[in-house]
């Protein structure tokens, strides 16, 4: 189950750089991540070699506004060292290529692109509504241009023997979770299709970010997707600071290493705890609670903040953590939650409803490019901590933690693992040392692309900042805003509704990442 | 199951007796800040209005008007004027009334 | 809003009420108007071990019908207008409502196109509860007050550092 999966052959990042250069041109190459502008007629070939290079995935893809709208894709590769290219096109018109029938990760990407920017996909396909409501009374603003007419409201026709209804499930749901609408269709029992509004969470974040400067950007980065603070705060200050050009010093890269661990060791402490309460295990999720207690803890005795809002900072960070009280603590919060592990893999009636329950395959992982301990479980061996350009992770590799069963079950194995991982990695960047020092971060313009992994998967982050250093374009891509397009899949496979809630907390995502 | 009873004896009663005694953890929460009117200047107090992220400070002539509901205690007023500002060590902020989290505070500091 | 003097009466006398029928025994529904996800942490944690809100009498109850307060957190995002309102009405009188959270009091998000900015401007709101988020004691203290079980400290408050009260001399 622990394994790190075989690299793929070198040179996949010159091969697809070449690829891509042959059909455009080199645009920038900021902090390590090539930027190459691609003419709207050459887009469809340049996506189809980029979907066609084994070990690259579409990790992204957004639109920026100008005198015609630029839209970008971000293309991971999975190499002995993984990173990221960026195509950029200028689209003239209502249309650009189909991208999602070669790369079919990107069509909720299309969705949201044709909401906030009016440009679709060629060949008249519908796209389906995403942040925008559908009351016609809230007038919201845009990114870029309005579309011209408003999106379909299209699901996937599917097929059942016999009747099927659809119903509506929230957005107030059961107690202490966030707002969240499902459109439930049963033909009964099982779960036929489910769809999953956010909208009405949309609080217009990338839109709010324009104008500002660095810092107070990142302070609304953090509070996107709160219980990915570290994560989201980190891939925007790593955006800026490609963008301009500057690297935090290694004492306070470190340092955001130890709080992005300690993130991801509550968020997995808390997704056990919801496993349990998904299943009726009502002393497993007393019991999980208690490790999570103790270590939201000892987050605020070591970083001032059980959620540690406020580490990341524009060039480093602001206040390093108190190095004792973690040494100290750490092994005893982390025995609790380990504890609880043990007691519930030894529990069958808990483990007999994880195993195969919310299976997705490799396959369909792959396909809609899921990340995080999702896309993991099913056996891609996808990590942002692995995409390093000279940061913490550079001397202390991840082991990358996968499952091969694609279930509930599997998920909550990789969690585990990557609980134990992080307690090795908060221990190794404390013994190097980690300080509070930031870089001096100039002010002046440059675009930058940034990413950290969270508890929920690779954050992606671009950042376009003006000669002021005022944010003129910023995108947010947390774990969530991926991951959640697996989720119906998942629920889909031969499922019944008292699973919906276990699959759910084994993919530990928020709304408020979905929606932003 | 028998694990999961012995678990839990064993673990022992880790509940809070808040709030008929305090709790210790609380010491380690942040808290909103509280100001050193001597040390306050005009000039510092709009620069801690330029860094707060949020509309929590405002000045109002000699006057430092702070609304506790809106801040997040994210404190960086206290890092641009750290002899002017401290940490008040307050979390039981709950109000019945909005203006009550509303406070003014004397800018008594020699003006520059 | 300053409340009249009459309705200010009516709130004592509700106030009494409720700490006469809700002091020992109250059903809290939540209500996400477009939060971070971090306050619903702090209020899940309500029912952990090391709170047990249990013990002081107060349920948490996904049936409005049932619930005597609701505790809202999150700027109250436009699109969720309706949904916030038919929560508050769907709850029978008397009811609390308790706003919960920096971007519920107006703290984080102003008003614009997207959010109204706080959940007062949608509902009527007895109970503001600071913080970012709001620790799970934070949380406890103000549930205390809306039941008139706990006394507020706020209106005593100043925020002026304990080492330097203007007139103390030095």
């Amino acid at each position: 189950m622990t394994a790190v999966e075989p690299r793929a052959p070198g040179g996949i990042r010159e091969q697809l750089v070449r690829t891509l250069a042959d059909l455009g041109r080199l645009r920038a190459q900021d902090g390590g991540v090539i930027t190459i502008r691609i003419p709207a007629g050459a887009l469809e070939q340049a996506t189809h070699a980029a979907a066609g290079t084994p070990g690259v995935r579409l990790a992204d893809m957004f639109a920026a506004d100008g005198d015609n709208t630029v839209l970008r894709l971000v293309w991971a590769y999975e190499a002995d060292e993984p990173g990221y290219v960026i195509t950029e096109t200028e689209i003239d018109g209502e249309q650009y290529p189909p991208l999602s029938d070669i790369a079919p990760a990107a069509f909720v990407e299309e969705c949201e692109i044709y909401e906030q920017f009016g440009i679709r996909p060629a060949g008249g396909k519908p796209l389906n509504r995403l942040m925008l409501p559908p009351h016609a009374a809230t007038e919201l603003p845009t990114l870029g241009h309005e579309p011209s007419r408003p999106p379909e409201e299209v699901h996937a026709p599917h097929t059942v023997g016999g009747q099927a209804f659809e119903f509506p499930f929230g957005p107030v749901r059961q107690v202490g979770v966030e707002s969240l609408y499902y459109g439930l269709v049963t033909s009964g029992e099982e779960v036929v299709d489910l769809y999953l509004f956010t909208w009405h969470k949309h609080r217009g974040v990338e839109w709010r970010l324009r104008g500002k400067a660095v810092p107070e950007a990142i302070f609304l980065a953090e509070r996107a997707e709160g219980l990915s603070a570290v994560a989201v705060g980190w891939a925007f200050a790593a955006a800026a600071e490609a963008a301009l050009g500057v690297t935090p010093p290694p004492a306070a890269a470190r340092t955001r290493a130890v709080a992005l661990e300690l993130e991801r060791l509550y968020n997995h402490a808390a997704a056990t705890a919801a496993l349990c309460q998904a299943t009726g295990l009502s002393v497993g999720q007393a019991a999980a609670e208690i490790a999570l207690e103790r270590l939201l803890r000892l987050n605020a005795s070591s970083f001032g903040h059980r959620y540690l809002f406020g580490v990341v900072e524009p060039g480093g960070v602001g206040r390093a953590p108190d190095a004792d009280v973690l040494r100290r603590e750490l092994p005893g919060a982390y025995g609790e939650l380990r504890r609880v592990a043990d007691a519930l893999l030894s529990t069958n009636s808990f483990v007999d409803r994880l195993e195969a329950c919310g299976i997705l395959t490799a396959e369909q992982a792959r396909r809609l490019g899921l990340v995080g301990p999702v896309g993991r479980a099913t056996g891609l061996a996808t990590d942002a901590r692995l995409a390093v350009a000279a940061g913490p992770y550079a001397d202390h590799p991840v082991n990358v933690i996968t499952a091969v069963s694609g279930d509930v079950f599997g998920r909550f194995q990789v969690m585990l693992g990557e609980a134990a991982e992080s307690v090795r990695l908060i221990t190794q960047f404390l013994d190097e040392g980690t300080g509070a020092d930031r870089t001096l971060v100039p002010s002046r313009a440059g675009t930058g692309l940034g990413w950290a992994e969270s508890s929920r998967g690779e954050v992606l982050a671009w950042v376009a900042l003006d000669g002021a250093g005022r944010i003129t374009r910023a995108r947010l891509r947390p774990g969530s805003a991926r991951n959640w397009r697996g989720f119906d899949d998942a629920c889909r496979s031969q499922n019944v509704f008292t699973d919906i809630p276990i699959i759910e907390a084994s993919f530990w995502l928020t709304a408020a990442g979905m929606a932003r | 199951m028998p694990v999961w009873f012995v678990r839990g004896l064993r673990r022992g009663v880790v509940t809070t007796r808040y709030p008929a005694r305090p709790d210790s953890s609380a010491a380690s929460l942040p808290t909103p800040p509280a100001f050193r009117p001597r040390e306050l200047t005009c000039e510092l107090v709009d620069r801690m209005i330029a860094v707060c992220p949020g509309p929590a400070l405002r000045r109002s002539d000699k006057t430092l008007v702070f609304d506790a509901g809106a801040c997040t205690a994210c404190g960086w007023c206290a890092r641009v004027a750290p002899g002017a500002v401290a940490s008040s060590g307050e979390f039981e902020l709950a109000a019945t009334d909005r203006s009550a989290l509303v406070k003014t505070i004397p800018i008594l500091g020699e003006q520059q | 809003m300053k409340p009249t003097p009459d309705a200010a009466v009516t709130a004592e006398k509700l106030r009494e009420q409720i700490a006469a029928q809700f002091g020992r025994s109250l059903h809290i529904r939540t209500l996400d108007t477009g939060s971070c996800a971090v306050c619903e942490q702090e209020i899940r944690l309500l029912a952990a071990p090391h709170y047990d809100l249990h013990r002081l009498g107060f349920f948490f109850t996904p049936a409005p019908r049932h619930a005597d307060l609701l505790l809202v957190t999150g700027p109250m995002v436009r699109a969720f207008e309706l949904a916030a309102r038919k929560a508050y009405e769907a709850m029978p009188g008397p009811k609390v409502v308790v706003a919960t959270g920096a971007c519920a009091l107006g703290g984080v998000y102003r008003a614009d196109p997207f959010v109204h900015g706080e959940v007062e401007a949608v509902l009527p709101v007895d109970v503001w509860i600071p913080g970012c988020p709001p620790s799970p004691l934070a949380l406890l203290h103000g549930l205390g007050v809306a039941v008139g079980r706990l006394a507020e400290k706020t209106p005593g408050l100043t925020f002026i550092a304990a080492d330097e009260i203007p007139g103390d001399g030095a």
